[in-house]
């Protein structure tokens, strides 16, 4: 792995809390020294919350589908029924 | 107990069916009865189901009780959100107090940004780290040769959507808070 790739994965296992404790000590130690390694420890850290977004934003488009599905196809007409008979009350 | 791990998305849209087509008559019975209408139910009933599907893959929890009745919990819990929101909402002319950061207009503009402009990489990237997959299961669904190439090319990604959000948020200032 290139030299910037093994930096990313050190500054994951940081920021994840992941693999030795040793070595995350070691990279904090040159975050805290390093101003650009600290930006992009802080960039990346934002990137895992993105990741959470979209993920999450897809699941909901695959729940939206999946719901569609339901509401509109011909084999799930009692449950459709069902539905619209809570609503009509 | 239905389990979301295994043959990931084939099951999840089987147990995603299952949980419409026996918890949502439920939960549109208690929006109804609340004053919400369909729209409100189908939202509350989509939300719950993400949460817990996370805390299902991300914290690894199973529900001691049936998981049905788990999931109504939290349609309960989200109802009672959404209504205290709206009471607020109403209370000061209309606006939000409470904006979650999934409809912050800045993030959602970098999301659209990151699908057009690294949909690949945003997809491996969340099927790592949201789904949860393993490596093997990346590098079957990507068709990587070897679990090595998909660790590389997933740092590869990690990295590129890393500089990407750095160059399209410097100027979005609220992102940096």
């Amino acid at each position: 792995m290139r030299t910037s790739l093994t930096e990313t994965k050190r500054i994951e296992e940081y920021l994840l809390e992941l693999g030795d404790v040793q070595d995350r000590l070691l990279t904090e130690a040159r975050i805290l020294s390093n101003p650009d390694l600290a930006g992009k420890a802080e960039w990346q850290s934002k990137s895992y919350e993105l990741i959470r977004l979209y993920g999450s934003n897809k699941l909901r488009k695959e729940i939206s589908m999946i719901e569609q599905k339901l509401f509109t196809d011909r084999r799930y007409h009692s449950f459709q029924h069902k539905i619209r008979a809570i609503f009509k009350r | 107990m239905l389990v979301l791990e295994e043959e990931k998305v084939r099951t999840r849209e089987t147990t995603i069916k299952e949980w419409y087509q026996e918890v949502f008559p439920i939960a549109a019975q208690y929006v109804k009865q609340r004053g919400g209408n369909l729209e409100d139910a189908k939202d509350i009933f989509q939300q719950s189901i993400v949460l817990y599907y996370e805390k299902i893959v991300h914290e690894g929890f199973q529900a001691e009780s049936d998981d049905k009745t788990y999931l109504m919990g939290i349609v309960k819990k989200r109802w009672l959100k959404h209504y205290e929101k709206s009471t607020r909402t109403t209370g000061l002319g209309g606006i939000d107090l409470e904006e979650e950061t999934e409809q912050n207009p800045i993030v959602q503009k970098l999301l659209n940004y990151l699908s057009r402009a690294g949909g690949k990489c945003m997809d491996l990237l969340q099927s790592f780290y949201y789904e949860k997959m393993t490596m093997n299961q990346l590098a079957n669904r990507f068709g990587y040769t070897s679990e090595r190439s998909a660790t590389v090319q997933k740092y590869k990604c990690l990295e590129k959507v890393r500089n990407e959000i750095k160059q399209k948020a410097l100027s979005y200032e609220d992102f940096l808070d």
